[in-house]
């Protein structure tokens, strides 16, 4: 099987040198010429503690990935990087003072020469070769075609290597491989610094080099069209190819045959985590870009202002995304959002929001940003993303970007930004197109989250919180608040008595995904939220993939540089500064860091790379909680909180089978809860004059009559549906009495009192809740039951119900979004005196919706019966004050809730 | 209209308060419709748009509209319509422009028409219009001084008694209602005015029926799907699959809504804000029941 070219790293494994003594971190050679870092390397062996072994080779997948590959390669050819990161004159000084022997050895970064690596590789091949694997050489014949024509607009040869560059696509280099050798003295494949071999660290997306698909990162060229090559003369050989051919050109090639089975696991690994990490790295994916390349979708940046003297085509179009067939009609009908723009501008008042167009069959919704002249456009078909959704995305997209560059023009009008944002919107709108896809495909729990799922709980303003024991909390804030003190003992910067490079303003701590620690203000967790939602860092750490992660890039928090420019009015004033991001993964876990430089702190000069000792804090810090993870991954195995039920119990059908079926632990548990807490039924007939007869029945549905339970409903299922209405009203009477609520729990033990209120939310003798969702946007967080939780209660019928529930989730909350818009508006002020209707306008606003909604199994195969149903209500409750909070649940309907109660016990009962 | 020639058809667009729809009839006529109140929705506009064509049709005939000889001469054929436009402009407390089912009042019994060709109104009590649709006999005056008379006349008490709204006695907390019978495209509506107990902020009468409007249309264009609805699919409707809504509720500072389908029937409610939101689906029930089956709806 052939493999595609960025995946050749796989066959480099190497030993990790990560952790090795004495070896500058290997995250030190991407960092790019802006001081940015993504850096990303998956541990393959998942059973493996690479972490705590050390001593141990084993096989890691080394990948260095750029948010800017294409970039590089112009740019590395430019100029050497003239900054020396500031963490290397410090390290300098360390190793002078000698203080660099470290306790863990994990802090030792030899000063490097401050070679400045020339960024040039896509994916960088270690040179290094692993353990325990046998290497044999072989030789390969590709044809490759080149047309030296395309050049005429290049520099030519003046730089090293740059024909073999720009002309095959090979990325060679060759004073990065020479550092490797002579730091290691192990690379075999060096011959002498002037006439070296020539390995390839990377390919040039879009070259002809790439599309072969046969040459792997790590081959060796040694043959141009039979002529041996080397460093020396590549240069030379191919400045004879005059006119555009076939040549051919021969690699020696290192087939690795590792030991044991973990190719074998790699390639299972490697199927699930494929696409999200493939796109991750930037690598040219066809296989998910072919499957969404029939739909259109489009990202546009347009001005307004037209220099109509130099009228050039395609003049207004400042950036674009993609560029397929399907996007192309998007595109020539820019015209329309242009004048649609100016239009209803002029008509109404009001910047346009959104449009939707009928295209080759398709409806495609099409949002619009607009800033001073420019105009900034999404659009993709509405059967993907609704267009409330839609909304949220732009305005999630516009937060992030502005995190990352400031402003919108300084992201868009920057030639070298423009491969970066290819990346950010590829990942954009694969979430948006295809979010299983990219989601794991392994886990149990993934078709119980499908598009609507991801779409709504991406589109959230809050990150996904997971509920703590105290004492596990109590040691992960304390760690956090270690690092945030920044008493790095002999390594911090007082030490040396110099300045202090950066103030740690806060950090936030994620394991699996799951918010676990916050030690930011809000509006900051969110925007690093949606930065580690665009970049898909959240589902990545969810499977056990990070070898290590580190992300440095310099961010300008929205929150942050808001106040700094209306800060007069609060007499305090945020410090003139300059932010930056750390991010730091390791296997589950997630750190992520918002440091300050110019406050209190010595001004950032230039583009700053990562500091070594910052980086080496953070891991040190998750290293600390390693131990942690039994409790965390012991609490994602437990039921959830409030416990839920599975939908397919409440089938009359079902209860049968579920009888002779051994008792699943959490039906059990559940029944003997409804057995310890006493039904908290008061008889209360519902308006009196027009409640029908109220009629006792047995209280219980399943947990005591499930056997007398069976008969109810069919009888009750019959043709006339208004029967059926009729029997559920009667069963009303199990109705909680809000207002009895204080002499229920008088009545309860206190103890029991809790054990109730610990694991039911819902009133009435049986637990009645299928699925819940809580934001709280006050923290930025909400909670949901996990994945795992969701897993646990398999069933035909509750994965709909909760693809179901997310669904309306979706349209309920866009009903509350304009609630909660319309209350901006009313603060604001603005239109308080020209509405008529303003007195009614805050009667308006919709604080809770709910639909029932009647469902029955798929596979009904008996005919003579009509199929078993079941009702359940999706309900959504809108709390505008103090803060916005949004609650959202779905349960049975044979107990009637009151919305607020379960909201307040929710929200109560998870102390957060 | 732009995009046209590429293929693209716009539909709608929106602003911060303001709905913009567009619309091709039969490749000659383009209607647009602008927006800012507050309870339109997509919903809402296209059927105005179908409503206003319809209008047009009515008015001019499909023929004329379709093949357009003489543009100005159309335009002032078009001013015939004006007048009804504006009654779906001003749409008050009917209901029938959006449902597009027959509103009637509760009666005893029903007639049957015959089929026609000419579409007479007379006003018998205010508030109180037949229509008759005819043929080209008997003439004008000789229905209005003869016909209606003898037919309408013995009937005129019991109709004064049908055509005050609250003839159905209805919790004090109903504020308006709708029915709908699919089967029969018939509707029911009324707004209730508020008895003197009334507390707190409550809605204008006149809002009532605009707010009972909006929530129709939230609720048919996202829960209840119904066949025939000219609305494009703007809004994914929910509950695919097996699932499929029964009831919707709406709560909000100053009224609550509640919506039940029972096919081939369905209710839309407006409550006062004091009923008690847990006591909304008993009483929608009872309500639905009552004027199903006892008021034999």
């Amino acid at each position: 099987m052939e493999k595609p070219p960025g995946r050749a790293e796989s066959d480099g494994s190497s030993c990790s040198s990560s952790f090795s003594d004495d070896l500058e971190p290997e995250w030190l050679d991407s960092v790019q010429k802006n001081g940015e870092l993504f850096y990303l390397e998956l541990s393959e062996d998942e059973e493996e503690a690479l972490i705590q072994d050390r001593s141990e080779a084993h096989a890691v997948n080394h990948v260095r990935f750029r948010e800017n590959e294409a970039e590089i390669i112009q740019e590395g050819s430019r100029k050497e990087r003239k900054y020396e990161p500031r963490l290397k004159k410090f390290t300098k000084i360390l190793k002078k003072k000698s203080l660099l022997p470290k306790p863990s050895g994990k802090k030792g970064n030899t000063g490097c020469n401050g070679h400045s690596s020339g960024p040039t590789s896509i994916l960088k091949h270690q040179s290094t070769q692993k353990m325990g694997v046998t290497v044999q050489q072989k030789y390969k014949d590709v044809c490759v075609y080149v047309n030296p024509k395309r050049l005429s607009y290049t520099s030519g040869g003046r730089e090293h290597l740059r024909l073999l560059e720009t002309l095959v696509g090979i990325v060679h280099q060759s004073s990065w491989s020479t550092r490797r050798a002579e730091k290691q003295g192990q690379d075999k494949s060096i011959k002498g610094i002037s006439e070296e071999k020539l390995v390839v660290h990377g390919l040039v997306p879009g070259s002809s080099a790439m599309k072969t698909g046969q040459i792997l990162i790590g081959d060796a060229l040694i043959a141009v069209n039979d002529v041996d090559v080397n460093s020396e003369n590549i240069e030379r050989v191919l400045s004879c190819i005059p006119d555009p051919m076939q040549v051919k050109l021969t690699f020696e090639t290192s087939v690795f045959e590792p030991e044991g089975t973990s190719q074998q696991k790699y390639k299972q690994a490697q199927s699930s985590m494929n696409n999200l990490v493939k796109l991750l790295w930037g690598e040219d994916n066809t296989d998910l870009q072919l499957a969404i390349q029939g739909v259109p979708h489009i990202v546009m940046y347009l001005t307004l202002k037209l220099d109509s003297e130099t009228s050039k085509d395609e003049q207004e179009i400042l950036y674009q995304y993609p560029i397929s067939e399907a996007s192309q009609k998007l595109k020539s009908v820019r015209g329309i959002f242009l004048t649609l723009c100016d239009i209803l501008e002029n008509v109404t008042g009001a910047h346009i929001i959104s449009s939707s167009l009928f295209l080759s069959g398709k409806v495609v919704q099409v949002v619009y940003w607009k800033e001073s002249d420019k105009l900034l456009v999404v659009g993709l078909p509405a059967e993907s993303v609704p267009l409330s959704q839609l909304r949220n995305m732009i305005v999630d997209v516009v937060r992030t970007l502005k995190f990352m560059y400031h402003s919108l023009d300084s992201a868009f009008c920057q030639v070298e930004n423009v491969s970066r944002l290819d990346h950010f919107f590829n990942l954009f709108f694969q979430r948006a197109i295809q979010p299983v896809r990219l989601n794991s495909n392994t886990s149990p729990s993934a078709h119980h989250y499908d598009t609507y799922s991801a779409l709504l709980l991406d589109s959230l303003p809050g990150v996904c919180w997971l509920t703590l024991p105290q004492e596990v909390k109590m040691e992960i804030d304390t760690a956090l608040s270690d690092l945030e003190a920044a008493d790095f003992a002999e390594l911090s910067e007082d030490y040396f008595d110099m300045r202090r490079l950066y103030m740690i303003l806060g950090s936030c701590l994620f394991y699996k995904g799951y918010l676990i620690a916050n030690h930011l203000p809000k509006e900051d967790l969110i925007d690093i939220a949606l930065y580690g939602r665009h970049y898909c860092l959240l589902p990545l750490a969810a499977e056990q993939r990070i070898g290590q992660l580190v992300i440095w890039r310099e961010v300008f928090p929205h929150h942050h540089m808001q106040q700094c420019e209306a800060s007069s009015a609060t007499g305090y004033r945020e410090p003139e500064a300059r932010y930056f991001l750390l991010i730091v993964g390791l296997r589950h876990f997630m750190l992520c860091v918002l440091l300050e430089a110019g406050g209190c702190t010595s001004k950032a000069i230039g583009n700053p790379g990562p500091d070594c000792i910052y980086v080496d804090q953070v891991k040190a810090t998750i290293l600390q909680l390693e131990g942690i993870d039994s409790n965390i991954e012991e609490r994602l195995d437990s039921p959830s909180v409030p416990l839920l039920s599975c939908a397919d119990w409440f089938l009359p059908a079902s209860r049968d089978r579920l009888d002779s079926f051994s008792n699943p632990p959490i039906l059990s548990k559940l029944q003997n809860t409804s057995k310890t807490a006493t039904s908290p039924t008061s008889m209360r007939t519902l308006f009196g004059d027009y409640s029908l007869r109220t009629r006792k029945l047995s209280p219980s549905r399943i947990g005591g009559a499930s056997d007398s339970g069976c008969e109810e409903p069919e009888e009750s299922g019959g043709l006339n549906p208004h029967a059926t209405q009729d029997q559920v009203t009667k069963k009303k009477h199990t109705l909680p009495n809000p207002f009895n609520l204080g002499n229920l729990k008088k009545n309860l033990s206190e103890k029991n009192t809790e054990l109730y209120n610990a694991v039911k939310l819902t009133s009435g003798p049986e637990n009645t809740l299928f699925h819940y969702l809580s934001l709280e946007t006050m923290q930025g967080i909400f909670i949901t039951p996990t994945h795992k939780e969701v897993a646990h209660l398999s069933g035909s019928l509750h994965p709909q119900l909760i693809k179901n529930f997310h669904r309306c989730c979706l349209s309920i909350r866009s009903i509350f979004q304009q609630t909660i818009m319309k209350e901006k508006k009313k603060r604001e002020g603005i239109g308080s005196s020209s509405l008529p209707s303003k007195a009614n306008s805050d009667l308006d606003l919709v604080r809770e919706h709910g639909i029932l909604f009647e469902c029955s199994p798929d596979n009904w195969t008996d005919q003579k019966k009509p199929p078993p149903t079941m009702t359940y209500w999706v309900v959504g409750r809108l709390f505008l004050h103090p803060k916005p909070q949004e609650f959202y649940v779905c349960f049975h309907d044979s107990v009637t809730e009151v919305a607020v109660e379960l909201a307040f016990k929710l929200s109560f009962g998870l102390a957060i | 209209m732009f995009g046209s020639n590429l293929d693209v058809a716009l539909t709608a667009a929106r602003t911060e308060g303001t709905r913009v729809l567009w619309r091709a009839f039969h490749e000659s006529i383009t209607l647009i419709v602008i927006s800012s109140e507050e309870g339109a929705s997509d919903f809402t506009l296209s059927r105005l748009l179908d409503n206003v064509f319809s209008v047009m049709v009515l008015v001019l005939g499909l023929e004329e509209l379709a093949n357009i000889r003489n543009v100005e001469r159309l335009k002032k054929d078009l001013r015939a319509c004006y007048k009804l436009i504006d009654s779906f402009l001003m749409p008050g407390e009917r209901t029938g422009d959006l449902t597009h089912c027959v509103e009637c009042v509760l009666v005893p019994c029903s007639t049957i028409l015959q089929v026609p060709h000419r579409l007479l109104t007379f006003q018998l009590l205010p508030g109180l219009d037949i229509c008759l649709l005819c043929g080209p006999s008997p003439s004008l005056e000789a229905v209005e001084t003869e016909l209606v008379p003898q037919f309408w006349k013995p009937l005129l008490e019991p109709l004064r008694a049908c055509a005050r709204p609250p003839s159905v006695p209805l919790h004090p907390g109903v504020l308006a209602y709708l029915l709908i019978n699919h089967e029969q495209k018939r509707s029911l509506s009324a707004v209730l005015p508020r008895g003197v107990q009334a507390e707190g902020p409550a809605l204008p009468l006149g809002s009532c029926a605009s707010v009972l409007r909006a929530f129709y249309a939230l609720v048919v264009s996202h829960y209840f799907p119904c066949d025939g609805s000219p609305v494009p699919p703007l809004e994914l409707p929910l509950g695919g699959g097996s699932h499929s809504a029964q009831h919707c509720y709406v709560v909000s500072a100053g009224y609550k809504a509640y919506a039940a389908q029972a096919p081939p029937h369905q209710l839309f409610l407006l409550l006062a804000p004091e009923v008690p939101t847990f006591a909304l689906r008993p009483l929608a029930t009872h309500i639905l029941q009552y004027l199903v089956g006892d008021a034999a709806f």
